[in-house]
């Protein structure tokens, strides 16, 4: 029993406790780095329904986070697909495909910056040279800033979703092929049929895990927009929240906001295990 | 005739699944090795006309990037030790003792995975201040280890569960204490999944941006990600330097994962590696 006390310590003291103490932290006023502290009950929450920005940022956390999310989800299948498949080279190639999820976000980050360089990056070079554009695409500019980051990060998180389900596939019992076949069923009714509900449980998993991560992403977003607050255009809740704590130093409406994102994340996750338990049913 | 047609499909899906993968990180590479003029060339040059270490030799002579590298290493190795020796000891009090813990880690998990960084970075600092550990290492690692500890319990422990309790009990009646057949017996059994769980703990803690960036102030103490980011942030970015940089920080982590990475499909059933 007491090999888990230091685990019960660290979690409490590091998690649960600043957990805890961002709830009380967004019951009060107070200065990001100063001691001085005073109670407004609800006001920081009354102020948040009240501010534009607000809103504003949790609209862009809802597109970028289903545009992400749905993006690497069917992109990810797919490609889990492929490698399922038999050929020469697999085993490199499957590991070639983690790559961009292994490396730190600041390298992907750099990276891409670099390739969408308005001036010389090789994107805008290719792109003109094909003759599909006439001028160089700003990619890092207001109009395309979004566009830019949505496809940065389903680059960088896809391979998570490839792994997750090339894992399940690899356990579906190939009798279950071997039947439908026999029965004369395509390759499509194959997937729909077979395939399909065989994938339903990690799907699940997957596109919840990916949804959350990517609501409350932020090295990405953060260092997408060069930090320092991070172009309006890609202001996140998460990103929304650092600013409001770090530049504005209002710690308490921060902790606010952190509490909201939480809270909608919580409401989210209830809906969607209540949704698939429903469907759960229906099917049995 | 379509069979032949299905397996070109299949390569060439493949083969383009391979190349958005590593044709990035290819050009990062060539950059890294052009002399500045190249760098700016228009049209670009994908193979380096003129190669050159020189980006690289500027990055270690001229900028801090040797002492950030030096924090990261140490900063990810203790975060991996404190996990491992924390989360083994606690893993298999889960297993081994009557203990209806299993469905409270498991919603712990997933609780923690909805606690963004952003809402634990602020307390974090205030206590880290208390406590007078603000600007230290130590704080990193704390909390690194305390934010990869639910998921490290769960899969430790369902590695502990593989194994069977009378391999214990053998040792036991050999005279050895429980201590010491842990020591010798369960962990080398439990290895794949000691290993499995590094990788995510490693992975966490050198990529990480967030807390370094709230906890540490001192340039000679930041970590890769905010140091390179510093570099970046310059007025007129140097790009042949900071992908020279991304390179030193991409081959180290790369080649820990290729060195371990039979092990890592263990550990992805469960829930996977945050990010």
């Amino acid at each position: 029993m007491l090999w888990i006390l230091p685990a019960l310590v660290l979690i409490g003291s590091l998690i649960l406790y600043p957990v805890g103490y961002a709830i009380w932290l967004s019951f009060l006023d107070k200065h990001s780095f100063f001691p001085a502290e005073r109670w407004v009950g609800l006001g920081n929450y009354l102020k948040i329904a009240w501010d534009v920005e607000f809103w504003d940022s949790l609209w862009k956390s809802v597109v970028y986070a289903a545009a992400t999310t749905g993006l690497q989800l069917v992109l990810g299948v797919a490609a889990a697909l492929v490698l399922h498949a038999t050929f020469r080279g697999r085993t490199v190639i499957r590991a070639l495909v983690l790559f961009p999820y292994m490396i730190p976000t600041i390298v992907a980050v750099i990276v891409w910056r670099w390739l969408l360089n308005e001036t010389y990056g090789v994107v805008d070079h290719l792109l003109l040279r094909v003759g599909l554009v006439r001028e160089p695409i700003v990619w890092l500019g207001v109009d395309h800033m979004m566009t830019s980051l949505i496809a940065v990060s389903v680059w960088q998180f896809t391979p998570f979703v490839i792994v997750s389900v090339l894992a399940r596939l690899q356990t579906i019992p190939l009798e279950l092929y071997e039947a439908a076949r026999v029965d004369g069923a395509a390759p499509w009714a194959r997937f729909r049929h077979i395939t399909l509900p065989q994938l339903r449980a990690v799907l699940f998993i997957v596109v919840l895990l990916r949804s959350i991560w990517m609501f409350t992403k932020f090295d990405t977003v953060w260092l997408w927009g060069e930090g320092a607050g991070a172009g309006r255009e890609i202001r996140t809740l998460p990103i929304y929240a650092y600013m409001r704590t770090f530049t504005y130093y209002q710690a308490g409406f921060g902790a606010a906001l952190a509490v909201i994102m939480f809270l909608l994340l919580m409401a989210a996750t209830l809906v969607y295990f209540r949704l698939y338990w429903r469907e759960e049913e229906a099917v049995a | 005739m379509r069979r032949a047609l299905v397996r070109t499909l299949v390569y060439a899906a493949a083969l383009g699944l391979a190349a958005q993968a590593v044709l990035p990180l290819l050009w990062m590479l060539s950059t890294s090795l052009k002399p500045p003029r190249e760098v700016f060339a228009t049209p670009p040059t994908f193979v380096p006309a003129a190669p050159t270490l020189e980006n690289f030799v500027r990055l270690l002579r001229d900028t801090a990037f040797l002492t950030y590298f030096w924090n990261s290493v140490a900063v990810a190795g203790l975060t991996v030790l404190l996990t491992m020796a924390v989360g083994a000891l606690g893993a298999y009090s889960l297993t081994r003792f009557a203990f209806p813990a299993r469905e409270l880690v498991a919603k712990l998990i997933l609780c923690t995975y909805m606690f963004a960084p952003i809402m634990i970075v602020i307390p974090v600092y205030i206590l880290a201040r208390r406590l007078g550990i603000v600007n230290t290492h130590t704080a990193l690692v704390l909390s690194y280890a305390s934010f990869c500890l639910p998921f490290s319990l769960w899969l430790l422990r369902a590695f502990f569960l593989s194994i069977p309790i009378e391999l214990e009990e053998a040792a036991h009646v050999d005279g050895a204490g429980r201590g010491r057949a842990v020591l010798y017996i369960v962990l080398p059994l439990a290895l794949p999944g000691l290993i499995a769980t590094s990788i995510f703990t490693f992975t966490l803690a050198w990529n990480d941006y967030i807390f370094t960036r709230i906890l540490i102030a001192s340039d000679e103490l930041k970590t890769l990600p905010v140091g390179v980011q510093d570099l970046f942030a310059a007025a007129v970015v140097d790009w042949g330097l900071v992908m020279a940089a991304g390179m030193l920080i991409t081959i180290p982590a790369l080649a820990f994962f290729m060195a371990v990475q039979r092990y890592l499909v263990a550990g992805w059933g469960t829930g996977g590696l945050k990010g």
